[in-house]
């Protein structure tokens, strides 16, 4: 069932990237070069504007992303609406904190939020912690505007392996 | 979602940590360490510092190994410094 | 594959461990992809990128690229944490457009206004830089060539930028955009105390009973001072947390005491508090005594609009004196005071009564230890100097300064607004070490360091950020240089300031990015720049810390630092293109020689050789010039502070630091400035000593409520504040380039109370137009979003390319400061 959705997924996406590439040779075509350069303004002039996307959903799929390198804070895979994180109440917390997880079966928070400002290791996690947002945040459904060239450790690590083996 | 509570075996876990130790008793801590399922030390200096590593299926069962290296009165700290997560179920792997 | 991801994270969690232990792992031990070339992650730190917090991360790198970067565990100000964006540091560097190559408008084969960008050599860049300098140097003399810098250049670009203007074309035309974001702070540090920067530091947080955010959304825009202050809120349950916005954001989750108040009746807020402590007889006499002097401040300032403007019109005293103010005595200030009333100022503002005055208690009782902090709120404000001025005074009445804990605390929002636009003084009428161009006496003392002739440096200060796209407009700023910010999404007004000036066909603007930003498409000659670790440099943060970073990777190729740039420019220029023969002939050994010899390439820089950087370490812009040029850069400025209070440690020392907060006198740092025991320049036997001012009094300042530029009105009947979000830094250039970053915060909302959406029959998502009398843009609406405005004003964030909102804004400044006023203007919101 979930590989089925995850074709359908597949699917849909290449097919909007599909739309959206024609549509940037398009607009590419018919612009001066100038304009080219305006990546984040989608080529448009600064005296223009754009119309304005719609909102993004937020993605809700509960589906973990890979993370860019270890240390990386993972991003938030479901939506956050309404949640209350505030002096009373954290609402992240009712998931993910330690005493919450078996029943939750949400990702415990890290071994590292126990740890105070000196690094030692606190009974229940530091303070310094508490708004989750600050590091953890959602994903919308939306394109990057710009690609982004960073590469993974692990694939220059990859690289190696495998050119050391063909040699 | 509830598919993958099923298989929480399917969980890789590996933690990193340092043990500040008494400089008399790194020897007894070492072996505290190498006692325990699953551990292995990476590195020591002259400062009695112990750098080394738990790996296990649960972040329960890497909490258990740690609160029996914890109690060793050769150690006066024990700093976790970094835990992952890997899940291995056949799910996660078809994503990538 | 599994096995190889196992040893592979494994072997992370064993590096992660041994770099916080500081212990080396033997190649043998880490038992994954064996070889140990192949798994060599080099790890050092560096200065976050971000803003003016200062974390210190640690960048790991591999084959020549930053794969990792994480929060500094030794770093006394972050220990180990980062925001998502400082998470998201290894990124920033590596968005798919690049510039790897000068762009310049053509036609043809030749420079053209109206031209296309075409790629052109460095050499052909700078051969067209130079003929359009002199040639406006020609016509106008120096007054026509200018630049616009940085708070996020690094100390030494900003010190070379600042020689190369101020002495070698002999302009003061030179301004960081930390006009934009602290010029206020500055002003009003240098009204009360008589010297830049705050008293206390960080440490303060750990201290305090209670903290005063004033117009500072610490939660997104300082997060990790935030943790700060949230890890003591939450430990010490007897602390307390006051939160003063014109909006509901998130700073107000940890609030005891939340307040919404009217725009710019903050003026009145403080001086009610003023007042309280007067009243209610928490005075602390003999601090005031002992300590301080009361003045009687110019009113009716203006508001810094072009001067046929009619709010100028009607200002009495928009002038020169602006700025002048009477002694009075305690009694006449109080007196002053004493018109804030509870009733009139819970009234004006719109605050509860009750509010006002729990806020105003925990000033005036003296068993608690109070730290305010703000930001933009106060420092983007028509009268931004006099609420830097009104919030000293409160803990100037109460003698809370200066003791841990107790601290007016000035947030910087830049990484180096400090370093390098503040302390460096990379503005139109300073010099470094607070000095200023309209002192003959300062001028003195840089021409000798300089080494230059008396008289290089002119006395009239030049054009201030604001005025420079005036001017560019008005066609009196011809060559322009644009380094290190992206001013036409950052200005106010730009539709009818920033826009035409640029265009301005007499103009030509040369703008230096690593991206193609708002402000590069708007430009003419485009130079592709290094950035972050693909430099050596030095930030200094907004607790006086000054942290430095190696070079780690090499820039894309074609790319260069903003201090290659101006040093390799600087050969252009021969001292006979640019200085008069009247001046050479008070220096001949000048004459003949470049701007590059006369400037950098001194016996002052070239005596730290290359050799003195360690062979294993990159640096581009040293090898290229044959010395060791930051080093060279930062021991030369650091001439001018050492012995005056702004003391730096010696170069090499910040290499292994994470940081030092100066005046770093005998090798230890400063903590809290201005009291005895904590800081060496205070005379003993004084327990406080003010030593900026001469008789080593601060002053408190006796300053009204005035009025907003604009105000609502019937046709356009909203207040507009506009801002920075999490997720992104400044414009975006770098942030909106990061996926993850990008897809947390993609668009620029506008946010909008329900109410106000409904009676405008407008529904979260619609598309709608934003309007002022100076331009328009549109937006979607955002009715239920992370930031709460009452009804009557929106917030609608800046960093978005594609939704310029400072079309709409209002250029009005500060007429002291000359930093605009970007958290109040009228607009209308109609639907599309």
């Amino acid at each position: 069932m979930k590989n089925l959705n995850l074709a359908s997924i597949t699917g849909l996406t290449v097919l909007v990237l599909a739309l959206l590439f024609s549509s940037f040779i398009a607009s590419a075509a018919d612009k001066s070069e100038i304009n080219t350069l305006a990546t984040l303004r989608d080529h448009t002039e600064i005296t223009e504007q754009k119309e304005p996307v719609r909102i993004p959903n937020v993605v809700n799929k509960d589906i973990k992303q890979k993370r860019n390198y270890p240390m990386q804070p993972p991003v938030i895979p479901h939506t956050t609406r309404s949640y209350e994180v505030n002096m009373n109440n954290n609402k992240c917390l009712s998931c993910h904190s330690r005493q919450r997880t078996e029943e939750s079966q949400a990702p415990m928070v890290s071994v590292t939020h126990f740890m105070n400002r000196d690094g030692n290791f606190l009974a229940e996690i530091s303070p310094r912690r508490y708004f989750c947002n600050q590091c953890h945040v959602t994903q919308v459904d939306a394109e990057p505007l710009v690609e982004n060239t960073f590469t993974d450790m692990h694939s220059l690590m990859k690289k190696k392996v495998t050119s050391a083996e063909n040699d | 979602m509830t598919d993958n509570s099923k298989n929480i075996t399917s969980e890789y876990h590996v933690a990193s940590l340092i043990a500040y130790c008494i400089l008399t008793e790194v020897e007894k801590v070492k072996l505290a360490i190498t006692n325990i399922e699953r551990t292995e030390i990476h590195a020591i200096n002259e400062q009695g510092k112990i750098v080394f590593t738990i790996e296990g299926t649960s972040h329960k069962d890497i909490g258990k190994k740690m609160d029996i290296i914890r109690v060793h009165s050769g150690i006066l700290n024990l700093s976790p410094v970094y835990h992952q997560v890997l899940d291995e179920s056949a799910d996660n792997d078809a994503i990538e | 594959m599994t096995i190889n991801r196992r040893q592979f994270i494994k072997a992370n969690a064993v590096a992660a461990a041994a770099a916080v232990a500081g212990v080396t792992i033997p190649a043998t031990a880490s038992n994954l992809i064996t070889s140990s070339d192949i798994t060599k992650l080099k790890w050092d730190k560096a200065a976050c990128r971000f803003c003016g917090t200062g974390c210190s991360v640690n960048v790991g790198v591999m084959d020549g690229k930053v794969v990792a970067t994480h929060g500094d565990i030794k770093s006394p100000v972050n220990k180990g944490l980062s925001c998502v964006k400082g998470y998201f540091l290894s990124k920033i560097m590596y968005g798919k457009d690049r510039l790897t190559t000068p762009l310049l408008r053509m036609t043809n084969g030749k420079y053209d206004k109206e031209g296309e960008f075409t790629p052109v050599s460095w050499d052909k860049a700078f051969d067209i830089m130079a003929e359009k300098a002199k040639a406006a140097l020609k016509k106008d003399g120096p007054k026509a060539v200018g630049m616009f810098g940085s708070g996020q250049w690094t100390v030494q670009e900003g010190y070379a930028a600042l020689k190369l203007m101020k002495a070698g074309f002999r302009t003061n035309n030179i301004d960081p955009n930390a006009r934009h974001c602290m010029a206020s702070a500055v002003g009003g540090f240098m009204r009360t105390f008589g010297i830049d920067e705050p008293m206390g530091c960080y440490d303060d947080l750990e201290a305090a009973d209670a903290f005063v955010l004033w117009g500072s959304n610490m939660a997104e825009m300082h997060p990790i001072l935030w943790t700060r202050l949230t890890d003591r809120r939450l430990s010490a349950p007897h602390v307390k947390v006051a939160v003063l916005s014109t909006f509901e954001h998130r700073s107000f989750d940890l609030a005891d005491n939340g307040m919404i108040f009217t725009p710019q009746t903050d003026l009145a807020i403080l001086n009610y508090i003023a007042h309280y402590i007067i009243e209610t007889g928490r005075v602390n006499k003999d601090f005031v005594n002992k300590h301080t002097n009361f003045r009687l401040g110019e009113t009716d300032i203006g508001y810094g609009l072009r001067p046929e403007h009619p709010l100028e019109q009607k200002a009495k005293n928009n002038g020169k004196t602006a700025g002048s103010s009477t002694p009075i005595d305690f009694d006449e200030y109080a007196k002053f005071v004493s018109t804030y009333t509870l009733e009139y100022t819970s009234k004006l503002s719109g605050v509860p009564e009750h509010k006002l005055e729990a806020l105003a208690e925990l000033y005036a009782d003296p068993k608690i230890k109070v730290t305010s902090f703000w930001t933009m709120g106060f420092n983007q404000h028509t009268r931004g100097v006099w609420a830097n001025n009104l919030v000293y005074n409160i803990h100037l009445l109460t003698g809370k300064i200066s003791t841990p804990g107790n601290s007016p605390f000035s947030l910087t929002g830049q990484p180096s607004a400090c370093g390098t636009a503040r302390e460096v003084g990379t503005f139109s009428h300073r010099l470094p070490a607070d000095m200023v161009v309209s002192n003959p006496k300062h001028r003195a003392i840089a021409e000798k360091i300089w080494d230059l002739p008396e008289g290089t440096i002119p006395a009239t200060p030049g054009y201030h950020a604001v005025l420079q796209n005036r001017m560019l407009k008005d066609g009196k700023l011809n060559f322009y240089w644009v380094q290190c910010n992206n001013n036409m999404q950052a200005a106010a007004n730009i539709n009818e300031e920033a826009y035409p000036g640029y265009r301005n066909p007499k103009n030509f603007i040369v703008v230096s990015d690593p991206y193609p930003t708002v402000t590069a498409q708007a430009a003419d000659l485009i130079l592709p720049t290094a950035m972050w670790v693909e430099k050596e440099g030095v930030y200094g943060n907004a607790e006086r810390r000054t942290q430095s970073w190696y070079q780690m990777v090499e820039a894309p190729k074609g790319a260069k630092s903003d201090l290659w740039q101006l040093v390799e420019f600087s050969k252009r220029f021969k001292v006979e293109d640019v200085w008069s023969e009247e001046l050479i002939a008070k220096k001949p050994s000048v004459r003949g020689k470049t701007l590059f010899d006369v400037l950098y390439k001194t016996a002052s820089l070239e005596k730290f050789a290359l050799d003195e950087i360690p062979e294993d370490r990159l640096n581009d812009e040293s090898r290229d010039f044959g010395f060791y040029i930051q080093k060279g850069l930062f021991e030369e400025y650091a001439s001018f502070g050492r012995g005056h209070a702004h003391d730096l440690a010696p170069y090499d020392r910040y290499h292994q630091e994470r940081g030092l907060r100066w005046p770093v006198v005998n090798g230890k740092e400063t903590k809290w400035r201005f009291k005895e025991g904590s800081d060496p320049y205070v005379k003993p036997g004084s327990g406080w000593d003010f030593y900026g001012k001469k008789d080593g009094r601060a002053i408190i300042f006796a300053l009204p409520y005035e009025p907003a530029a604009e105000s609502p009105d019937e046709e356009y009947d909203l207040w507009l504040s506009t801002g920075r979000v999490l997720e992104h830094w400044h414009s975006g250039s770098m942030t909106q380039r990061v996926p993850e970053l990008y897809k947390a915060m993609p668009d620029a909302l506008v946010y909008m109370h329900p109410d106000d959406a409904k009676a405008r029959n407008m529904r979260r998502g619609d598309l709608v137009k934003l309007i002022s009398r100076r331009g328009e843009v549109q937006t979607r609406v955002e009715t239920r979003g992370r930031n709460k405005p009452p009804r009557g004003l929106v917030f609608m964030p800046w960093f978005d390319a594609s939704r310029l909102v400072n079309k709409v804004t209002l250029d009005a400044t500060d007429p002291l400061s000359k930093e605009t006023d970007y958290k109040k203007c009228a607009i209308k919101i109609v639907k599309v």
